[in-house]
């Protein structure tokens, strides 16, 4: 046998594998926890919190414990709950979102109370809705809020000008404040620019029903999505499509790229961070957007919580070290690194949240977000109800393409029961 | 008229590269632009000069020397017991009867019709009874039982080894795994090149596995490590390109140096038309 | 097909003795079946308890019988995603298979660059899905996709690609078959590398051309690589997930997975996906996953049958 260089390169191969069999067997999982002694370990997503802040409360604990950060891509709630489920591994301090609160505070018994450990001294500091998002129906606390995320209108001021609406925040707020006067400065831009006010549909309903104290499951765990409030959302949401003032552009397409930057989408009512979204994917708009505050008053989209899991070896250093994370000056810096709102409206005075914002023309966008933060109505939401309410935008969306709105209705109302009795609803 | 037809195929051939190849262009223009240029009004389609940004910012981010020492160290191990365990069990299945072959060979087509995200709960508890979460041998061990593989090489063995052969080492006084190293082997190198080609590269890419199993941050896949530039509510879309070039780029010199096993030993020097 | 000899005479002769002497066999598929048993049969087995339950991946599970599959019968999305999960097979499938063999012909004809042409027609398998989820939504964009102003160009009227429910699954079939019609040409042409030169040198001299030469030589020789290729396009392309999950699968931030517009995108797997993980609702999720399993299992034998009797004729 003659060794050629290509032989030499597939012993080679061979080689890294006898070498990689080897590593496996030699390294056996340590079993039982996330960390191993004297260490507290954290999971949250890229951006979710500060790195900054993260780094100092590694210092700021050094005394006393190691805090091991984890950084977890990909999806997950996915992780979290495989990992709970299988009762190894835990981390000792979680990070959840706020559209899988629901769903995490149905198994409160895998966290934490953290009334337990001092968490109703500094109750106070954070807004009441969100503390209430956080908790489960009989007081325990399971999540500690990070961030929220308050709705605004964010619109483009020079096209505004052009369709004869007003151009200063205050006025626009006054002007647009009602869905109904809403519409109306739709239709008349619509008619002067050509440009469509609305994204899509869906954004509608889930505004409309996010402003509202009742959603699609009652606290009894009846289905109400049949009801009055959700119907005024639908028939807001299919009004934008029958006046012809919708865009029926999906969030972040190409299509919402240049609508935004070309301004044949004027309008994006959304979180605050959906500001972000627009810096970036329109950056040569800057000085030309402006907030004001949302038609139909404020909701809230996003947010998201720290919680302590009940595998915590030391569950009051675990929650010291949240409280610390979260603390307002921490929040606060959490703004300022990753756009993180704060939950705490001390925050709110500080200057990371205080100064004037180039790409909204100098405007102080705190002066719209931070009373919207605090009127956030409070509403009851079920593990199931992401579920049911996911028929509706299916059907606004085929009511986009030219479905009868009545048809489009009722079977989304239908499709939503049966969902809702999969999940035990009534 | 051969010469018109040798033109052709390469005509047509270029053609079908120029269609594959226009997505990793692509990736090659943004990885190598900034995100604001991407999606630019018009946007750029040329490579541009930011590379070298992007990828500091990916290592700024990331660490990828370890995980990509795993990932070849599972993907290689992956790759040498698939390659080992599948021809044998395929040799077994396609030339020899045995009781129970019909069933065995059911219930192995059977299970991989079942959708494969559906055992993750399941699996994540057998890795943590067997103590084996967190390392790598929750990657490698259950990937070797792989019914692609045993598929596939039995389709090959089926067509590339004739009976008369086997019956021949037969007759010499060959057993069962003499005539499987010394005989089949040799004659299925490109069906085994294409199966090596393809467990490298699902077990390099594989993502959402090594995700859940891979519970110490020092310990995991290019993958899993990548997959923290994707996270968050701004994506820097050059700066995900460019990772995802670093983890292409080794994959393209893994195949280029097994296709080379595609030139079978039985039909080397033969002239085609 | 070959019967092991045995020491001496007697064949035929059944109980323990007759096992045994297949022991090579057995020690040759035994690893295997040890790996499978404890990596994909128990958990498989699990999700069949799974499916009589109501379980949130987290807290107790309830038994609720059969109720979760009396609910699949009855549930409107399931049978559409099904419907869609076929048309998306079929629309991919068929140009797939069929550019992969001339493909992998044009490939073994030709002399030079081959293996550049191998490199560069497997490069779409691995370029990042992200890349092509982004360069695919780029390129069918309703307003701004290249596709829609190269139409606009030749006065053709546009497509509204990501919205109609028709062109959707265009747009997932055409992604799929760019991804894989390189991987299944290189397994034809690895198949091709086992057909002997003398065969195709008899047919030249026999005057046989290209394409008859092609019909009457190549694919009945590599009928096993193609049953393969079939069955495993049937398999994998009914449990069809990724690509409708990055092109459709976050319509928005409330609704996600939902497979776009009127769920013209949403595959059964999808389906599942968004059950068990979404919405946290295992027990359907699993009912989900077995009725997929029993649709593969159908059509995997049906095209088994169909390919085979073609053969066999």
């Amino acid at each position: 046998m003659t060794l050629s260089r290509r032989s030499l390169l597939q012993l080679g191969v061979l080689g890294l594998a006898g070498a990689g069999l080897a590593a496996c067997t030699s390294n056996t999982g340590s079993g039982g926890s996330g960390s191993g002694a004297g260490e507290t370990a954290l999971w949250y997503w890229g951006d979710g919190l500060s790195d900054t802040v993260i780094a100092n409360a590694g210092t700021q604990f050094a005394g006393q414990t190691s805090l091991k950060p984890t950084k977890v891509g990909g999806d997950f709630k996915q992780k979290l709950t495989t990992t709970l489920a299988s009762g190894q591994f835990i981390p000792d301090i979680t990070g959840i979102k706020g559209e899988d609160m629901a769903n995490f505070r149905a198994n409160a018994d895998k966290f934490a109370d953290l009334n337990e450990y001092g968490f109703s001294d500094v109750a106070g500091n954070y807004l009441e809705w969100k503390v209430k998002q956080g908790s489960t129906p009989d007081g325990k606390v399971i999540g500690f809020p990070i961030d929220i995320g308050p709705t605004g209108m964010f619109y483009r001021e020079d096209v505004f000008a052009q369709g004869g609406l007003p151009t200063d925040p205050a006025q626009v707020g006054t002007a647009l404040g009602t869905w109904d006067s809403f519409f109306e400065a739709a239709t008349q831009l619509k008619g002067k620019t050509g440009g469509l006010m609305v994204v899509n549909a869906s954004a509608v309903f889930n505004l409309v029903v996010g402003q509202g104290t009742t959603r699609f499951i009652d606290p009894s765990n009846t289905f109400i999505g049949d009801q009055q409030h959700i119907r005024t959302a639908w028939d807001l949401a299919v009004k934008a499509v029958t006046l012809g003032v919708d865009a029926k552009t999906e969030d972040g397409s190409t299509d919402w790229n240049a609508g935004i930057t070309k301004g044949s989408i004027p309008v994006i009512i959304s979180a605050a961070w959906a500001g972000i979204d627009i810096r970036n994917n329109a950056p040569d708009t800057s000085g030309k957007w402006r907030v004001a505050n949302a038609p139909g008053g404020p909701g809230n989209i996003g947010g998201s919580f720290l919680a302590v899991t009940k595998s915590a070896k030391n569950p009051q250093l675990a929650y010291d070290i949240v409280k610390w994370i979260l603390s307002p000056e921490n929040a606060a810096q959490g703004f300022a690194d990753a756009s993180l709102f704060p939950a705490s409206p001390a925050s709110y005075q500080m200057e990371a949240l205080t100064k004037g914002d180039e790409f909204f023309g100098g405007q102080k966008t705190i002066d719209i977000f931070g009373p919207a933060a605090e009127k956030i109505p409070i509403a009851f939401e079920a593990p199931a109800d992401a579920a049911v309410s996911a028929p509706f935008f299916n059907e606004l969306v085929n009511v986009e393409q030219g479905k009868n709105a009545e048809e489009g209705w009722k079977a989304a109302v239908e499709a939503a029961k049966q969902i809702g009795q999969r999940a035990g609803v009534n | 008229m051969t010469r018109f037809r040798g033109t052709l195929v390469h005509v047509v051939l270029g053609l079908a590269v120029l269609l594959s190849l226009f997505p990793f262009y692509w990736t090659v223009v943004m990885a190598t632009n900034t995100t604001r240029d991407v999606f630019a009004d018009p946007p750029t389609f040329i490579p541009g000069t930011h590379l070298i940004d992007n990828v500091n910012t990916v290592l700024a981010n990331v660490d990828l020397l370890a995980p990509l020492v795993n990932t070849i160290l599972v993907a290689s191990a992956t790759t040498a017991l698939v390659l080992f365990l599948d021809t044998l069990a395929a040799f077994t299945f396609a030339k020899y009867e045995f009781p129970g072959r019909r069933v065995m060979f059911g219930l192995l087509l059977g299970l991989f019709m079942v959708p494969a995200q559906l055992s993750l709960i399941p699996q994540f508890v057998i890795m943590s009874e067997l103590g084996w979460v967190g390392s790598l041998k929750a990657l490698v061990i259950p990937a070797a039982a792989n019914a692609f593989g045993i598929f596939w090489m039995r389709q090959y063995i089926i067509g590339a080894v004739p009976d008369e052969l086997l019956e021949a080492a037969r007759l010499d006084g060959a057993g069962f795994f003499r005539i499987y190293w010394s005989v089949v082997l040799p004659i299925v190198r490109p069906g085994l090149a294409f199966l090596g080609i393809y467990t490298f590269i699902a077990a390099w890419n594989d993502y959402v596995w090594p995700l859940i199993v891979l519970l110490d941050p020092n310990k995991v896949t290019l993958q899993v490590a990548l997959s923290q530039l994707n996270v968050g509510q701004r994506q820097d879309y050059s700066v995900l390109m460019a990772g995802a070039l670093i983890g292409i780029v080794p994959l393209i010199a893994v195949f280029t140096l097994f296709a080379r096993g595609f030139v079978s030993d039985a039909t080397k020097g033969a002239i085609r038309g | 097909m070959i019967r092991p000899r045995t020491a001496g005479a007697g064949t035929g002769r059944a109980g323990r003795r007759g096992v045994l002497r297949y022991w090579p066999q057995y020690l040759a598929i035994s690893p295997f079946y040890l790996l499978f048993t404890v990596f994909m049969l128990f958990p498989v087995l699990f999700s069949l308890y799974l499916s009589f339950q109501r379980w949130d991946g987290l807290g107790e599970m309830t038994f609720v019988g059969l109720q979760q599959y009396r609910f699949l019968i009855e549930d409107a999305t399931f049978w559409l995603s099904l419907r869609n999960t076929l048309l998306i097979w079929v629309m991919n499938t068929v140009p797939m298979l069929f550019f992969a063999l001339v493909l992998a012909s044009l490939l073994s004809a030709a002399k030079r660059f081959k293996g550049f042409y191998q490199v560069a027609l497997f490069i779409p398998n691995i370029t990042s899905v992200v890349a092509i989820a982004i360069f695919f939504g780029a390129v069918f964009s309703n307003q701004y996709g290249l596709v829609n102003l190269g139409l606009d160009a030749i006065g053709l009227p546009t497509v509204p690609w990501l919205s109609h429910p028709w062109a959707i699954k265009v747009v997932i079939a055409t992604l799929m078959t760019w991804q894989w019609t390189g991987y299944n040409a290189l397994i034809y042409y690895a198949g091709m590398q086992a057909i002997p030169g003398e065969i195709y040198e008899a047919a030249r001299l026999d005057g046989a051309g290209p394409v008859r030469t092609f019909f009457s030589v190549t694919v009945p020789l590599l009928r096993p690589i193609i049953l393969f290729t079939v069955v495993i396009s049937t398999i994998t392309g009914m449990q069809s997930f990724t690509e409708p999950q990055v092109l459709f699968g976050n319509n928005n931030a409330v609704n996600p997975n939902s497979g776009g517009p009127g769920q013209a995108g949403l595959t059964m797997v999808l389906y599942f996906y968004r059950t068990a993980f979404n919405n946290n609702d295992y027990g359907y999720g699993a009912a989900i996953a077995w009725a997929v399993f029993l649709v593969v299992m159908a059509f995997t034998i049906l095209n088994w049958r169909l390919v085979s009797r073609r053969a066999d004729k």
